[in-house]
């Protein structure tokens, strides 16, 4: 069977995608297409639909509607082999050895036994495993459980890669191990959909994001894009009076930061932040302090964080959903 | 199929380097040599030597309980070579001398006490031995004796007639040949006291009639009940258990592997690669793969034992190994492995596919168990009535098909039970899997508490 998709043919696409459990929506309505190539972060908070939606992508489940299309096919178990998947809980069989674990899941991607067991050596020795290829799976620390896993859900060197939450676990050492790993696969045009809670791996790691949200598609699109959802900020710190600040034109608002020492009332802080509309000059607060003799201590334009705009796009609601 | 083959390879080599499967596998050739190795060593040492002192007050039954024990000893099959002189297997030991023999029975037995306790020893023929029982013949004796139609004898010294003392409880085998001995004796007296003549009642006693047991099945001229014919109708039996054996373990082999893939979470990486149905399929045909195995081997090892043995072992090895190859045990025991362990299995892959932890299985195992249990209980009724109400209503459940019609193989079941039941079983092997499958496929990704049987109804019609 051919199962070479369009030339075309993005490596994922899906349309209008919903899923239900009884009555309960966990889907609703997702569409997005990934380009060939591209490392791709998929955030929500906990319940959000991300798994649901990563086990419909690779039909561990069906959808209850909407069209789903990988690597050019509606069956994700037409091109499995070019697929590869590291679930969000993860788990190894324990009696078996490292490097027989990595085969067995590479041979089921369709690798012959004996390129499977080359693959899976060969994979243990540039990641540093080398010593515990012929340990049973049951002597790894946990860290090491986890890149033997990835090592399992990428030995068959796919096309198309979705991880679940790749880093919970990790220690920052193998995190960035992990990192490691998913730059190698996009540099070699692999294209890559990883969901994560940690949105300091996201804004390393991707060109672009998904956001969802009590089962919603809430944010497709770019980093910058995504920062620019929320108004630009200026941080200044002083113990003069800011109200000439209020004025300016450009200054959406003026308000107090929480410092380590705790929250400030409105007028004896020293720490005070300024949100300001996308064509404001920064400079012009700056040149406002020094007309009107405030005397700064500090002065910090920056960008909102990945955080802030994923708080503040998730809503207090989904955010209070999450804890349930 | 690739992939379910994939599955059942690994399936096989990763449950074939368990200690279980080893235990399994060399457990049972372990037993059968040693059934048939150590009955020919009981046979060739022969059961120990017991002693015991008898003091006969009376002195009417010593000669002949003496006699009797000596008619016990042994005697050398012909042609058997030489080795050790037979033994008789009770012996007398000597009184202490300080033990008055013509004492009442209750200081006797008092006296005698710390000996059958073993706190003490005795000799005989030069050393020192302990004493297996004591048996006590009153001086009056003769009174006591129980007559049809006499009143009670008046009043004795001793009231127990002859006392047998032994911490044995369990091993009447002296009791019974001495019993034998002094009532044969005290029937010879009575017959000459009464003018009849020992001799010719003997005579008498010793007639009887030939009888022969006769098997219909068998060829005209070849209808007598052998050795060979009576093992053919009880070795079915052994097979029952063997199969019981087989299915029930390598079941818990499978559900142990699913739980350990649920709890993992290594079965969404399987699925992402495998269907549900190809995992099923592969774990189904390694588990099968790894029951065979094992019954090859046990299969082998039973033969190869009672060939070995056959020529000079004990008694029941040749004309055994003649019913195993001149009945059909071994192809219908391959057949009702099989189909038994689909029929299990299923129920244990839709089992395991919804429980999360062991122990969540085994509760529902206890009922798996209990239904199980069935075929042992009525495992030794079958071949008394193979063919009767019991026998048939059992074999047209198809749970209950593999071992029922295995224990009536050699008893030639209707074709109808034959053909009929077969089918039935074959039929509701593959439903039990379809429903397991549509189970399973639902099962397998569920978390949180197992479902309610009404839901598994709900997935079975979805």
């Amino acid at each position: 069977m051919n199962t070479n998709p369009p030339a075309d043919a993005p490596p994922l696409q899906l349309r209008n995608v919903t899923k239900f459990y009884g009555d309960f929506k966990a889907v609703d309505d997702v569409s997005f297409t990934l380009a060939a190539g591209s490392i791709c972060g998929f955030l929500g908070p906990n319940g959000a639909g991300k798994t649901t939606t990563l086990r419909m992508i690779l039909e561990i489940i069906q959808p209850t509607r909407g069209l789903i299309t990988v690597l050019g096919r509606p069956s994700a178990l037409e091109v499995r082999q070019r697929i590869g998947y590291l679930p969000e809980e993860k788990g190894l069989y324990k009696k078996m050895k490292t490097w027989s674990v990595i085969a067995y899941f590479a041979a089921l991607k369709g690798l012959t036994r004996k390129a499977a067991r080359q693959r899976a050596f060969e994979l243990l020795e540039r990641y540093g495993l080398k010593d515990f290829a012929a340990k049973p799976t049951e002597a790894l620390s946990k860290g090491m459980s986890q890149k033997v896993q990835m090592l399992a859900s990428i030995a068959h060197d796919p096309e198309l890669v979705i991880l679940d939450e790749p880093f919970v676990g990790l220690d920052p050492v193998n995190q960035q191990v992990m990192e490691d790993i998913i730059r190698d696969m996009a540099a070699r045009q692999r294209t890559i959909l990883f969901s994560t809670h940690v949105m300091q791996h996201a804004e390393r790691l991707c060109e672009r994001i998904l956001l969802i949200a009590k089962g919603k598609m809430i944010f497709d699109g770019t980093i910058a894009e995504a920062k620019r959802t929320l108004p630009r900020r200026v941080r200044i710190e002083t113990d003069d009076d800011i109200g000439p600040l209020r004025q300016l034109s450009g200054v959406i608002s003026v308000a107090p930061v929480e410092t380590a020492r705790g929250a400030a009332g409105p007028n004896d802080s020293a720490h005070w932040e300024l949100q300001i509309g996308e064509n404001a000059d920064p400079q012009a607060i700056l040149q406002l302090c020094f007309a009107k003799g405030i005397r700064l201590r500090g002065f910090n334009q920056s960008d909102p964080t990945l955080h802030e705009v994923f708080m503040r796009l998730v809503g207090p609601e989904a955010r209070e959903a999450a804890f349930r | 199929m690739k992939y379910a083959f994939l599955v059942a390879w690994r399936e096989y080599a990763e449950n074939a380097k368990t200690r279980g499967f080893w235990i399994g596998l060399f457990m049972f050739p372990v037993i059968i040599f040693l059934s048939v190795s150590v009955s020919v060593l009981l046979e060739k040492k022969g059961t120990p030597v017991r002693h015991y002192v008898l003091v006969d007050q009376s002195g009417i039954f010593a000669a002949v309980i003496e006699s009797r024990l000596e008619q016990l000893t042994p005697r050398p099959m012909p042609g058997a070579p030489a080795s050790k002189a037979p033994q008789r297997p009770f012996q007398p030991a000597s009184l202490p001398a300080m033990i008055d023999t013509n004492a009442d029975l209750a200081s006797l037995s008092r006296d005698l006490k710390p000996y059958l306790r073993r706190e003490k020893r005795l000799q005989a023929n030069g050393r020192d031995v302990d004493l297996y029982a004591a048996i006590l013949i009153p001086r009056d004796i003769e009174k006591q004796i129980v007559r049809p139609r006499a009143k009670p004898g008046g009043k004795t010294a001793s009231t127990n007639g002859i006392e047998y003392w032994s911490a044995n409880l369990a091993d009447t085998r002296l009791r019974d040949e001495i019993e034998q001995a002094v009532n044969g004796e005290i029937r010879r007296r009575e017959y000459l006291a009464r003018g009849m003549d020992s001799a010719a009642i003997r005579e008498v006693e010793q007639t009887r009639a030939p009888f022969a047991s006769l098997n219909p099945s068998k060829e005209a001229g070849q209808e007598a009940v052998s050795g060979a014919d009576i093992l053919r109708q009880w070795a079915p039996s052994g097979f029952v258990y063997l199969l019981w054996v087989a299915i029930f373990g390598i079941s818990q082999m499978l559900l142990n592997n699913i739980i350990e893939e649920k709890s993992n979470r290594i079965i969404e990486v399987l699925l992402s690669s495998v269907t549900p149905g190809e995992l099923m399929t592969g774990k189904l045909l390694g588990i099968a793969a790894i029951g065979l195995t094992m019954v090859g081997v046990w299969m082998a090892a039973l033969f190869g034992v009672l060939t070995w043995k056959s020529g000079g072992g004990p008694d029941f090895a040749g004309p055994l190994l003649l019913a195993l190859k001149t009945s059909k045990l071994i192809p219908m025991f391959v057949i009702y492995f099989l189909l038994g362990y689909v029929m299990y299995a299923a129920f244990i892959l839709a089992l395991g596919s919804v429980c999360n932890t062991i122990k969540e299985a085994q509760n529902y195992m206890a009922v798996v168990t209990m239904v199980m249990i069935v075929p042992m209980l009525t495992m030794p009724f079958i071949p008394k009535d193979p063919n009767g109400t019991l026998a048939r209503v059992l074999s047209w459940i198809p749970i209950y098909t593999p071992f029922t019609m295995m224990n009536r193989v050699n008893a030639d079941p209707p074709l109808v039970d034959l053909i009929g039941t077969m089918l039935l079983l074959l039929a509701s092997a593959a439903a039990a899997l379809w429903m397991a499958g549509k189970i399973f496929r639902i099962g397998i990704l569920r978390t949180g508490q197992p479902p309610k049987i009404v839901e598994m109804l709900r997935w079975l019609k979805g």
